[in-house]
């Protein structure tokens, strides 16, 4: 009972309470870059969490035989390897979506989530805990990847995963697309008031204020 | 710091009132459609600032009816009221209550308002200011002058960019109103505009400068639009310019005191 309620609360933490990317802001390059329309959000998603758990597991397998003074580079290596399968696979069968992520697949490689992880938990703990903690990072990632794609492809394009929803004014619908959501900035934007949103909810997150307002003195009466 | 009258408040009051020429001219050219649309976007920026009021405690200030008054005027026209509302509420949160209200914030939320608007809805045009809305800027920037809240080198900055420009050949005339009101409106605010004395010429100046570099390079850009942009990466390089000011003081300090 005891290690089905650790599976559970390790699957679950990363999702919102530990969140990668909103709590401990990792891996917000490939967040930003992919998510202009959801099916390439959703992609990224997927490969960065097949990868993610896969790596867990293969690091985790092999940890008591990692000298430390490498480990990195083995964890590197077989991270890499998963990836360059991912990116192939994805050239296979779905062509069309990894010319569009083109550079940001193989860079999960450098996913600060995925070294993160391996490093933090895999390294140190057996192969099932390792991969139902991976696979609640990578829940999460994917988690904000969804929110915020839906929100930039819905209002910068007015579509979802390419079906329209609402009917902008170049097809005789009512709507004008938010050309902004588009462009990199937006994405900062939204991941802000993600973040924004979650502390206030969760005041927890909050980082401590780094400088200490001065006491205000009573103005003159 | 804060000394018998002059505190927050008396400088927003003071900048408001330094508009209030400009803000007359303009409804009176524009119109009753005009005045709708300033009590629109005084609506919703005294909303906001209520908001932030009543659940952060910050204390609304004056200022936001000068960011309705810029937004008012300067705004891309035909959009529809969710897109302005968009676009306000934008500007007045991201740029200024979440800094912690005006005086703490680092861009003016009118400009940061124009550029949303102008990324976001790129085929909206721009309104075009005629030349006594122009003229009316000077009278509004003298008032600012005399009461102390806008910063003369800013002025002398800019004015020196222009006239080099001018003699060299770059034709104003067209979009002087643009530039003068936009000027007056956003680039002399106080609170974004930089505070040292070299960085407030330096600052009149790369306003100047930039303004000119997009009329020249910058091709089927409204007037609004090329001094807005200048206006907005003005104010970002505001604090540099401060930071070079006063490195280059420190500097000389050492050189003299050894």
């Amino acid at each position: 009972m005891a290690a089905k309620g650790f599976f559970w609360s390790t699957l679950t933490e990363p999702l919102i309470r530990q969140n990668p990317v909103t709590l401990q802001i990792l891996g917000i390059c490939s967040a930003l870059a992919v998510t202009t329309s959801l099916d390439t959000a959703l992609t990224m998603a997927a490969s960065l969490t097949v990868v993610l758990v896969l790596s867990a597991f293969f690091v985790s397998l092999i940890r008591r035989h990692i000298p430390d003074s490498i480990r990195l580079i083995v964890q590197i290596i077989i991270v890499a390897s998963l990836v360059i399968v991912i990116d192939q696979l994805l050239q296979a069968y779905l062509f069309d979506i990894s010319k569009r992520l083109s550079v940001f697949v193989g860079l999960i490689t450098t996913n600060c989530i995925v070294l993160g992880r391996t490093e933090s938990f895999s390294r140190s703990n057996p192969p099932v805990r390792s991969m139902v903690d991976a696979l609640g990072n990578g829940l999460g990632y994917s988690m904000v990847l969804t929110v915020i794609g839906s929100i930039r492809e819905l209002f910068g394009k007015g579509s979802l995963l390419g079906f329209d929803v609402l009917p902008t004014v170049d097809q005789g619908g009512w709507y004008t697309p938010l050309a902004l959501m588009l462009l990199a900035p937006s994405a900062f934007f939204l991941l802000g008031g993600l973040v924004w949103a979650i502390r206030s909810l969760n005041p927890e997150q909050a980082e401590a204020l780094e400088h200490v307002p001065p006491e205000k003195k009573e103005s003159r009466a | 710091m804060i000394r018998g009258l002059w505190d927050r408040e008396t400088v927003a009051l003071m900048v408001l009132a330094a508009m209030l020429p400009l803000a007359a001219m303009w409804l009176q050219v524009e119109g009753v459609d005009a005045a709708f649309k300033l009590v629109f976007f005084l609506v919703f920026a005294g909303i906001w600032h209520l908001l932030f009021m009543l659940v952060r405690a910050q204390p609304p200030s004056f200022a936001g009816a000068v960011t309705a008054l810029a937004i008012a005027i300067l705004a891309p026209e035909e959009l529809g009221v969710v897109h302005l509302l968009l676009g306000v509420s934008f500007g007045v949160v991201m740029a200024e209550l979440v800094f912690g209200g005006w005086g703490r914030n680092v861009l003016n939320p009118a400009t940061v308002t124009l550029a949303f608007l102008g990324f976001g809805f790129p085929a909206a045009p721009w309104p075009d200011l005629i030349a006594q809305i122009g003229w009316a800027a000077i009278p509004a920037a003298l008032i600012g002058l005399l009461t102390g809240v806008f910063a003369g080198r800013v002025m002398v900055g800019a004015l020196a960019v222009f006239g080099i420009a001018h003699l060299m050949g770059v034709d104003l005339s067209g979009v002087y109103p643009a530039i003068a009101v936009v000027f007056v409106l956003l680039v002399l605010d106080p609170v974004t505009s930089a505070a040292t004395r070299t960085g407030r010429l330096l600052y009149g100046a790369l306003f100047a400068a930039l303004v000119v570099l997009f009329l020249i390079e910058w091709h089927g850009a409204a007037p609004i639009q090329i001094s807005a942009a200048a206006a907005l990466l003005a104010s970002l390089a505001a604090p540099l310019l401060d930071e070079i000011a006063i490195a280059s003081w420190l500097a000389q300090r050492r050189r003299h005191l050894g």
